[in-house]
């Protein structure tokens, strides 16, 4: 049985994490942003939203080392699989954007249910009696398996790594060291909500999701049209 | 009787007065365009004259008249429009085409405009580059440098706030003008939560911008890059900018202001003016209403060209966090009740003085930034001329 270094990989992985992590905020930044915006106002709740985020990313991640690590590297070298993986991760997300931007799932079942939020005032109490843990799992666990560019150095790390244990545990150093530079998103907690901020925040959303709609779908197309 | 002639604002001024207070202004103009006659051209020497002709003529009507925005508009219109033909002018003359060539952006030629700044905080901050294909010092090439445009911008945005937008840009000038056009609005009714916009496209473009690192709004939503520089149209993707681009001006800046008589590219999209409305919190000067005075006729709200003003912010006696103290609401009330102030004074008690104050502080930058713009253009146009 080989014997495995764990201090080795895991300082290893830490540091990756913590140096690229700036990275993973920038590439995630536009989607937790908007998302933590529209949330009510206060800091629990915005540090439990943050954590079903999170741990819904760290659940990508894990996803991802498990596929990656039985696939060799193969999954994360290929050009072709990974152009076509981001560009269906990128409609998912701006459909996800879309959806919570509008509200509509949430949307109270009245006759005015199917009015997009977008260009309504609304009621900052009554945003906060309706929680949204099912949206931040969702988006995370999108933004946990989203290929960006430290996600396929750690990819390429862990697939190197001899035991499964070994490359999960490694994503999950990974994820920790990461994880450090989106603590400060926990600061929108403290910002009082009101109808106007609301209503840019949604503003964001839709922004954000046609911009993940577009880049999205242009990357579908060109995959289709030129292989 | 000074003190009391500074309290009120008044209708005329007697011409010696107005002359006295505008001598500063006169001084500081020559002093701007003296190297222009000490270096350059005959044409230099003639845009030189005249702006500084134009600039001490606007302000001495402001002191006489008392009127302000129906002066400073002059100037301002004149700055949108004749700034794009002194910079096409100058892109044709350096490169040849409208259009930034790969090789150029590359080299870091590209002008610096300052609309970029808001996106270049967070990349900054994060990794210690900077968003722009632009180069921070100075070159023989690209005097327009990042480090001199954050500079020049940052000094005048402490003197006056968020009236950058309507002293020194020189962008809210085309749209300024095409709502002065038409002598009724045919739209009159807009949603005032439009007002918003421009700070969801802030958000929008500084979070992205760190995303993709590039400046996103240059990129994709800049409406004046129709009338200015534009990426190479070489692909279909620098196509769809294009025709965002043209789209938005045509939109924003063209028809939408006709209609509206409102500047609503600068009230409804521009997210540098967004942000120049967070310096509004910081700067000396604003406009109050007096409350003893206010009849609530609403002719402020229906004068001011970018709805800073609301029935609720008047009933409190301020305007919106984006009035950019262009002056309308000030001219046109009937009642005095709008007023310039300075902060930290009582509301009302010594208007004209915070409006002097403010006036020779904007005045002077826009003489200076917008003003050699102005002297550049004319110098470009005279040089143009079919018959030399």
């Amino acid at each position: 049985m080989a014997v495995f270094p764990f201090s080795t990989y895991a300082t290893e992985a830490l540091v990756l994490g913590l140096v690229t992590g700036p990275v993973c905020l920038a590439s995630c930044g536009p989607v937790v942003l908007p998302w933590m915006l529209v949330q009510p106002h206060g800091f629990r709740t915005h540090a439990r939203q943050l954590a079903i985020f999170l741990a819904s990313r760290l659940l990508g991640y894990l996803l991802f080392a498990s596929a990656i690590w039985f696939a060799g590297a193969a999954l994360s070298r290929s050009w072709s699989g990974r152009t076509w993986m981001f560009g269906v991760i990128q409609v998912l997300l701006a459909a996800g954007l879309l959806v919570y931007a509008v509200g509509w799932p949430h949307a109270h079942c009245s006759l005015a249910g199917g009015r997009p939020k977008l260009v309504q005032i609304t009621n900052a109490d009554a945003e906060s009696t309706r929680p949204r843990p099912s949206g931040a799992a969702a988006l995370g666990f999108l933004t946990g398996i989203n290929l960006c560019p430290p996600f396929l150095v750690a990819g390429l790390r862990a697939s190197q790594l001899p035991t499964l244990s070994a490359a999960l545990l490694f994503f999950s150093v990974f994820f920790v060291g990461t994880a450090v530079w989106f603590v400060p998103f926990l600061s929108l907690g403290v910002v009082r909500r009101t109808p106007s901020f609301l209503t840019v925040a949604r503003m964001v959303a839709v922004l954000l999701a046609c911009w993940y709609g577009y880049s999205g779908a242009s990357i579908l197309i060109e995959r289709a049209v030129y292989g | 009787m000074a003190s009391s002639v500074l309290t009120r604002p008044p209708a005329f001024r007697s011409v010696g007065r107005s002359l006295l207070l505008t001598l500063p202004i006169s001084l500081w103009s020559l002093l701007m365009f003296t190297p222009s006659f000490m270096h350059s051209g005959r044409d230099s020497h003639i845009g030189a004259a005249v702006v500084i002709v134009f600039m001490t003529t606007l302000f001495y009507e402001m002191m006489r008249t008392g009127k302000t925005y129906r002066w400073r508009r002059w100037f301002f219109v004149a700055l949108g429009f004749l700034f794009p033909v002194g910079f096409i002018a100058a892109l044709i003359a350096l490169r040849g085409t409208m259009s930034i060539p790969i090789e150029r952006m590359v080299s870091g030629d590209t002008p610096f405009c300052y609309m970029v700044i808001p996106m270049l905080v967070v990349p900054a901050a994060l990794t210690r580059a900077v968003v722009f294909p632009g180069s921070i010092l100075p070159t023989a090439n690209n005097p327009h440098s990042i480090a001199v445009m954050i500079g020049i911008w940052l000094g005048m945005t402490l003197v006056v706030g968020k009236a950058w937008c309507s002293y020194i840009c020189f962008f809210g000038g085309i749209e300024e003008g095409f709502a002065g056009i038409a002598k009724r609005a045919k739209i009159r009714r807009l949603d005032s939560r439009l007002r918003l916009v421009p700070w969801a496209i802030l958000i929008f473009v500084v979070v992205l911008s760190a995303a993709l690192f590039e400046p996103v709004y240059c990129m994709w939503l800049c409406p004046f890059k129709a009338v200015t520089e534009y990426p190479a149209v070489h692909s279909v993707e620098t196509a769809i900018q294009m025709s965002i681009f043209i789209t938005l001006f045509a939109g924003l800046v063209v028809a939408l202001p006709f209609l509206t008589k409102k500047r609503t590219q600068c009230a409804y999209f521009c997210p540098f003016g967004a942000f120049q409305s967070l310096f509004n919190k910081i700067n000396l000067f604003e406009i109050r209403f007096d409350r003893e005075k206010c009849v609530d006729c609403t002719l402020c709200q229906t004068a001011c060209p970018t709805q800073a003003l609301s029935a609720e912010s008047i009933r409190e006696g301020r305007t919106l966090m984006n009035c950019m103290k262009c002056g309308a609401c000030v001219d046109s009330c009937k009642k005095d009740a709008a007023v310039w102030h300075l902060k930290g004074t009582k509301v009302a008690l010594k208007p004209e003085r915070a409006r002097l104050l403010f006036l020779y502080g904007a005045w002077a930058m826009a003489t200076m930034f917008g003003g050699s713009i102005l002297a550049n253009s004319l110098a470009t146009m005279l040089h143009w001329l079919p018959w030399k």
